[in-house]
C-alpha cells in the first residue's frame, strides 16, 4: 500500500522534534557517514583544510560582534566578492562560516529549521546548550565528506542566553564537531592566525580589554583585524577600497541581532583604518 | 456484513453521531483578521489550544488531545519539509489542508474498522493584505469550510470553531455584523471575546438559536474572565520578520477589554 502523505506513525520524528532525522527519513539530507574511498593504486588523498576566508567574533560592551569578509574563492580564483558568511539562524543566534559554501549554507539552513521545528513541535524554545550541540552533531555527520576532501566547514556560533544567567555566549568548532566556548574572542578561516594575534594583543595590552570596548571601537578593531588578514592571505577579501565592499558585521545582544549598517562601517573605516 | 452498503452507511452515521457528541463540549475558538494581522483567541482551557504551524500559519483545535497532537505534528512536518526543500514562500495553507490533511482525515473517518480523528481544526494564514488572509476549518471527516480567498463566495475576515454547529453559527452571525477587516487591535480583541462568550453561552444553553442580549453577553464574559485566563496568539502582518506567530500573554490583554 502506498504510504500516506501524512505520517500517522507514533514513532515519527515530530515527537522528538529532531528535524535532521525527519529530513533523513525522507531522503532529503545526505546520510551521516560516508567512508573515505581507498584506492590501492593512488595514495590516499590527504585532507587539507580549505577553509579559505576569515571570520572573527569577540565580546564587547554591547554584546558579541561577529564579522566576516566577503570573498569566496575556488583555488586561486576569486569567485564572488559579496558573499555573506555571517548568517542569522534565529532571533538571537548567528552562525559564521569558514569553509565550503555549499555545505555551510545548507548546514545553516538545516540548523535554522531545526530550531524552529523544535519550538513548534515541542512548544518550548531549544536551550542554548541544545543549539550548540545541534551544530556540533551536524559537523560530526558531515565528517565523512570532510575526509573525502569536500565539504569542510569550521563555524563560529554566537548567541544570547537568557537562562540561567543572562549573557552572550560564543563558541567555535573544529571540523569534526568539537565545540569550544570562547571567553573573549574566536577566529576561524585561513586568515585567522593574524586575526588571533591581533585580538590577543588588543585584549591584553590594548587601550582596553575587548569586553570594555564601545561599539565603534569594536567595529574599528574588527575592520583592522580583517584588513590585516587580507594583507597576507589571498583568500580573505578584507576591505575592498576600490569597490567599496565592506565586511559584514553583526551584533548579538539581549535585544536580538543588529546588522551594523554599511554607511556606518564606511565612516568608522575612513576615520580609524584607511 | 459491514461490506454491505447499507451497513456501511449506518456505521458511518453512527460514527458521525458519536464524534459530534464527543466534540460538543469543545470551547469556541475565534480567528479574526484585522489591519495588523490575525488574532486567534479562546478562553480558559486546561490544555493549550492555539498553535504555531509555520511562519505565517497558525492552528486552533478542539477534540481529543492525542488526535490533535498527531494532526498538528503532521502539519508542522509537512510545512517544515516544504519550507526547507523549497522556500518559506512555497508553504501554503491551501495546499497543506486540501492535499494532505483533508484526504487523510476523510479516509480515517470512512474506514470503519480503524479509528477516526476526533478533532476539528481551524487554520489561518496571514497574507500581505487583509484580502489575502486565508481561513480554513477542517472537520473530522475531512470536510473543509473556507472563509476568505474563496472562488464564489462573499469573503469574510474571520472564522470560528466551536463544539456545535449552532454555537458556531451564532458566533458567525455576531461577527458578521460586528467585525470589520479595518478594525483596530483593541476592537478586534473585544469582538473576539464577545464572540467567544456568545459561542460558549450557546454550548451551555442549546435551546435558544437567537443572539443573546448584549448586556447578558457582557455579564457572562465578566463572570468567565473572573476565574479563567485568555489564550491568544497573533499572526502579524508586518513583513520585516519571517516568523509572524506570537503568543499574547493574558496580562497584556486584560487592560484592553472594554467593560
Amino acid at each position: 500500500m502506498e504510504r500516506s502523505p501524512v505520517a500517522v506513525d507514533q514513532n515519527f520524528s515530530g515527537a522528538t522534534g529532531d528535524f535532521p532525522a525527519l529530513l533523513r527519513s525522507k531522503g532529503l539530507l545526505a546520510s551521516a557517514v560516508i567512508a573515505p574511498t581507498q584506492d590501492a593504486g593512488t595514495p590516499q588523498k590527504v585532507w587539507q583544510p580549505t577553509e579559505a576566508t576569515t571570520i572573527l567574533a569577540f565580546k564587547f560592551s554591547g554584546g558579541v560582534l561577529v564579522a566576516g569578509d566577503r570573498r569566496a574563492t575556488a583555488g586561486n580564483t576569486v569567485v564572488y566578492d559579496r558573499a555573506d558568511k555571517v548568517l542569522e539562524i534565529d532571533r538571537h543566534s548567528i552562525m559564521a562560516i569558514a569553509g565550503v559554501p555549499a555545505t555551510a549554507w545548507e548546514m545553516a539552513r538545516v540548523l535554522e529549521h531545526s530550531f524552529q521545528y523544535f519550538r513548534r513541535t515541542q512548544l518550548q524554545e531549544m536551550s542554548v546548550d541544545g543549539k550548540v550541540r545541534a551544530l556540533s552533531k551536524l559537523l560530526r555527520d558531515n565528517f565523512g565528506f570532510v575526509m573525502q576532501g569536500v565539504g569542510v566547514v569550521v563555524p563560529i556560533f554566537a548567541t544570547y542566553d537568557s537562562h540561567p544567567k543572562p549573557e552572550t555566549r560564543l563558541y567555535f568548532y573544529d571540523a569534526m564537531g568539537a565545540q569550544f566556548e570562547a571567553t573573549d574572542y574566536a577566529a576561524t578561516g585561513s586568515g585567522s592566525p593574524a586575526v588571533r594575534g591581533i585580538l590577543y594583543y588588543e585584549n591584553n595590552w590594548g587601550a582596553k580589554p575587548l569586553h570594555k570596548l564601545s561599539e565603534d571601537e569594536a567595529v574599528s578593531i574588527a575592520l583592522r583585524a580583517l584588513d590585516t588578514a587580507a594583507e597576507s592571505d589571498t583568500s580573505t577579501g578584507g576591505v575592498d577600497r576600490m569597490g567599496r565592499i565592506y565586511p559584514i558585521i553583526k551584533i548579538v545582544s539581549r535585544e536580538g541581532i543588529t546588522t551594523f549598517p554599511e554607511n556606518k562601517i564606511a565612516a568608522v573605516f575612513k576615520e580609524t583604518v584607511a | 456484513m459491514i461490506e454491505e452498503p447499507y451497513r456501511w452507511v449506518e456505521a458511518i452515521a453512527n460514527r458521525r453521531e458519536y464524534i459530534e457528541a464527543q466534540l460538543a463540549s469543545g470551547s469556541p475558538i475565534t480567528a479574526l483578521g484585522y489591519g495588523d494581522g490575525i488574532l486567534f483567541l479562546t478562553v480558559g482551557q486546561t490544555r493549550q489550544k492555539i498553535f504555531e504551524i509555520y511562519d505565517r500559519i497558525a492552528m486552533g483545535a478542539i477534540g481529543h488531545p492525542g488526535d490533535i497532537e498527531r494532526l498538528r505534528m503532521a502539519a508542522i512536518e509537512l510545512a517544515s519539509t516544504e519550507g526547507f526543500t523549497r522556500s518559506a514562500g512555497d508553504v501554503s495553507l491551501r495546499r497543506l489542508v486540501h492535499y494532505s490533511l483533508s484526504p487523510v482525515m476523510k479516509s480515517a473517518f470512512e474506514q470503519v474498522y480503524g479509528p477516526p480523528y476526533l478533532a476539528r481544526m481551524l487554520f489561518a494564514e496571514v497574507g500581505e493584505r487583509p484580502s489575502e488572509d486565508l481561513f480554513l476549518r477542517v472537520e473530522y471527516d475531512g470536510e473543509i469550510a473556507t472563509k476568505g480567498a474563496t472562488y464564489a463566495q462573499v469573503r469574510q475576515d474571520f472564522a470560528v470553531l466551536s463544539g456545535t454547529r449552532q454555537s458556531g453559527e451564532l458566533m458567525e452571525a455576531f461577527l458578521k455584523s460586528q467585525h470589520a477587516a479595518d478594525a483596530s487591535f483593541e476592537a478586534t480583541l473585544n469582538s473576539a471575546l464577545e464572540a467567544w462568550s456568545i459561542g460558549h453561552m450557546s454550548l451551555q444553553d442549546s435551546d435558544s438559536n437567537e443572539l443573546p442580549e448584549r448586556t447578558a453577553v457582557v455579564k457572562y464574559r465578566q463572570e468567565q474572565l473572573a476565574n479563567r485566563g485568555i489564550e491568544a496568539a497573533l499572526l502579524e502582518r508586518d513583513a520585516s520578520r519571517a516568523i509572524r506567530f506570537r503568543s499574547l500573554p493574558d496580562t497584556e490583554l486584560r487592560s484592553l477589554i472594554n467593560d
